[in-house]
């Protein structure tokens, strides 16, 4: 081909090749100016298409004068191939400037400004793309932004699933659809004609893409795909992309068009508005919008009021939630909730005025994150499930093991740690979940180990005093800090032992079974090792041994006492093959010297034959003076003291097995005027917060 | 001719209460007949599939009488009238 002359073009050079044909370099020997020249493949599709269908689709490409489309000078045929002349431009796709982290949001605003500025000249014109992506968006060392292959797609047909869509298994109906895989929107994927709306649709996958490095919906197959297209709502974007730009891809990946801008003028203004930090305010549809809630009809409800002392306790058979006066000799029970459903992980969030109650669900049908706002009444029962893995990431949600609220001026923030190993954050009050990616990609985490709780991350601990800091604790993997806020995370198993490694004190693989900090005196961690338990004065750089005179250092759960951050609690069991209570006598450890000492607190606890399990997070303490604690069994007893640990007594027995115990005192408004207001969906609620105010407006049903 | 989906009690509270489902399509395999029901009732995918979009483990998923695990999977072909069952595995302590 090259030196052969087409039209009056001479080929000079192959610049590239793709699902469409063979792109060269070529001179204009009458023009005198450098063009590119597209060599169509010859496909059944392209046969079925005359050459004038192609030549009045050029005619009317090239009338799209606009500094952001390639231009189109010429089309032809020759030797019974159809080529393209078109504007020579130079420089690189957007996919391959984009990379696999994504570019910074300056840069997406800019270039997602200029593509959609192309998109409304076209639009005007009655010309749809079709086959939007970033393969097709090329970037001038300029910084110019120049839209290829406008108009070409509608004749072209399949013809155009290039490369690196054919990895994918090609569409069964692809003969009827024309684009590209993963930019394509779901109305055409359900048999509708593309129109300006699909456009859009793919706009918001460029975008999406040039954020983050990833495509909004993935897979292995085209029917994960498009499965993800249909239904899937893609992972939040968080910082650094600002939350402007992220509602505009949102409405631009909205599954119905009708929910979408409708012109490309609109999304036009809308990236202007982000990139000149005015607020966009949209209101995003999908299935973002509040989940159902279901009404526990059949279920005994403790009746919680101000100033109650509140239990959560979650079994592997479902939760159940207590209440008491600040008395504590008296409780009332409400549940089972979640019927058969493992409840591992329960939260209660008072941040901001709310009375939220959170929990996570286990059974067959997968595991759910669902909440209350009344005390246990009603739960959300999301369609679809809130924490999940992304498509990319290969990976299946088995449990979640711990639900964390954020700090207290960030009352919109919560953490999950789930099986397998990883982190999640909202920062819209639950609404939204993402994977915490800087985790995700440590490079240790091929190497954790699934302990006999499988491969779980169990803890999160804020340092209430630095907001960049954080802790994480696997099994087995060990303790992980962040100091920036989650980006990046360190090994923090400094002298922490390692009994079934050959080396027993490696960097990383520890099987941490909890930690606990002391809000007072952050830098200080406490640690219940598997086999050892450990202090920290400095922020987990390094670990000492303090098991100084327990009758085992095996054990599961660590508590620090909320007003001392000397006094600490533990529940050692025998050993790891028998994971029961030394001697069978249940006997719950406190120093109140950080570790220098211990003593047993066994008053009013089962002593003979009590061959008890107490697991990681079945040991809780209340805010009240004095201390109130409360220990959970795998046997399905329930215990608490109100002095501090010196005195026991059982609040109820024949409980499924315990794994999750958490107290709290009930404050602000009081339950019956938080049942109200869940009851009445419609009033407007005193409190200002947005996530409370949405949520007031799910319809109930029965459930 | 329709196929027929069988909702299990567990999942009726996202069917409207309904226990059978008639979709008026010829999905080609199992895997289309799952993308039509929850595009008709989309409560129900995330109970039915992992977020990899495969049939989650304790699940199981019968076309007639044959369990899908053993006839290839979401790939298992759906004949016209199809009776396809969704049911949870007997597993669990």
């Amino acid at each position: 081909m090259i030196g052969q002359v087409l039209g009056h073009c001479r080929v000079v050079a192959k610049i590239g090749e793709g699902g469409m044909g063979v792109v060269y370099r070529a001179y204009d020997e009458i023009l005198h100016r450098d063009v590119a020249l597209k060599v169509l493949k010859k496909t059944e599709a392209l046969e079925r298409s005359t050459g004038q269908d192609l030549l009045q689709e050029a005619r009317a490409s090239s009338s799209l004068a606009h500094p952001n489309i390639c231009t189109i000078y010429e089309i032809g045929e020759t030797e019974g191939e159809l080529y393209i002349v078109m504007e020579l431009v130079e420089g690189k796709s957007l996919r391959a400037m984009t990379g696999e982290t994504g570019l910074p949001p300056e840069s997406v605003l800019r270039y997602g400004v200029q593509i959609a500025s192309a998109l409304a000249r076209a639009h005007d014109r009655g010309i749809v793309h079709r086959d939007l992506k970033a393969a097709n968006i090329v970037i001038t060392a300029e910084g110019l932004v120049k839209v290829l292959d406008f108009g070409l797609a509608k004749k072209v047909g399949s013809a155009i699933f290039d490369a690196p869509t054919r990895s994918l298994a090609t569409l069964g109906e692809a003969s009827s659809v024309s684009g590209t895989l993963p930019y394509i929107a779901p109305e055409i994927l359900s048999g509708e004609p593309a129109d300006y709306r699909s456009d859009l649709w793919a706009l918001g996958v460029v975008l999406y893409e040039a954020a983050s490095g990833r495509l909004p919906f993935g897979g292995r197959t085209s029917f994960e795909v498009s499965s993800a297209i249909l239904r899937e709502i893609p992972a939040a974007l968080g910082h650094p992309v600002p939350p402007g730009l992220w509602a505009v891809i949102q409405r631009c990946l909205a599954k119905e068009p009708m929910q979408r801008y409708q012109l490309a003028s609109e999304v036009l203004a809308a990236l202007e508005a982000v990139q000149s930090s005015a607020t966009v305010f949209l209101d995003v549809p999908g299935d973002r919008s509040s989940p159902p809630i279901v009404s526990m009809h059949s279920v005994r409800h403790a009746n919680v009021k101000k100033g109650d002392v509140l239990l959560l306790v979650g079994t592997t058979k479902g939760a159940f939630i207590l209440r008491s006066s600040t008395q504590r000799s008296r409780w009332d029970v409400g549940g089972p909730y979640f019927h058969g459903h493992s409840v591992y992980a329960m939260a209660y969030d008072d941040r901001s005025g709310q009375h939220r109650i959170w929990a996570s669900t286990q059974n067959p049908w997968g595991t759910l994150l669902r909440s209350s706002d009344d005390f246990g009444k009603s739960w959300t029962n999301p369609q679809q499930a809130p924490v999940r893995f992304p498509l990319d990431t290969g990976m299946s949600l088995k449990n979640i093991w711990q639900i964390t609220p954020g700090r207290a001026d960030e009352p919109d923030v919560l953490y999950c740690g789930v099986e397998p190993a990883a982190l999640f954050e909202t920062r819209d009050g639950g609404q939204s979940w993402s994977l915490i990616r800087g985790l995700f990609d440590h490079p240790h985490r091929p190497r954790w180990m699934p302990g006999n709780g499988g491969l779980s991350l169990h803890t999160i601990l804020l340092d209430p005093a630095n907001k960049q800091r954080m802790y994480i604790a696997i099994s087995s993997g060990g303790v992980y800090r962040t100091e920036d806020g989650g980006s990046t995370w360190t090994a923090q198993n400094r002298g922490v032992r390692a009994m079934f490694m050959p080396n027993k004190y490696p960097e990383f693989g520890q099987c941490v079974h909890k930690i606990a900090l002391h809000p007072a005196r952050p830098e200080r961690l406490f640690l219940q090792n598997h086999w050892g338990v450990y202090r920290s004065d400095n922020c987990a750089e390094s670990w000492t041994d303090i098991a100084n005179g327990i009758p085992s250092d095996f054990g599961f759960p660590v508590l620090v006492h909320p007003r001392n951050p000397d006094c600490v609690y533990i529940v050692p069991v025998e050993s790891d093959e028998f994971r029961c209570a030394c001697d069978g006598r249940l006997r719950v450890y406190r120093t109140r010297n950080a570790g220098a000492s211990w003593e047993p607190l066994s008053r009013g606890l089962p002593q003979k034959g009590a061959y008890e399990t107490v697991v990681r997070d079945a040991l809780a303490a209340d805010p009240l003076e004095p201390l109130g604690i409360y220990v959970g069994t795998r046997s399905g007893q329930l215990f608490a003291s109100r002095d501090e640990g010196k005195t026991w007594h059982k609040i109820l027995d024949g409980l499924p097995s315990a794994v999750c115990v958490r107290a709290a005192v009930v404050e602000g408004a009081s339950g019956e005027t938080v049942r109200k207001l869940a009851e009445r969906p419609s009033r407007t609620a005193p409190s200002p917060k947005k996530s409370r105010n949405s949520r007031k407006t799910r319809q109930s049903k029965k459930g | 001719m329709a196929i027929t989906f069988h909702i299990p009690g567990a999942l009726r509270e996202f069917t409207g209460g309904r226990g059978r489902v008639e979709i008026n399509d010829s999905p080609a395999t199992v895997g289309d007949a799952l993308l039509a029901l929850w595009i008709l009732y989309p409560g129900i995918r995330d109970r039915v599939a992992t977020e990899q979009g495969l049939v989650r483990e304790h699940i199981n998923i019968f076309v007639g009488e044959e369990n899908i695990r053993y006839t290839g999977g979401l790939a298992t072909p759906v004949p016209s009238g199809a009776e396809i069952s969704i049911v949870p595995a007997v597993s669990g302590g």
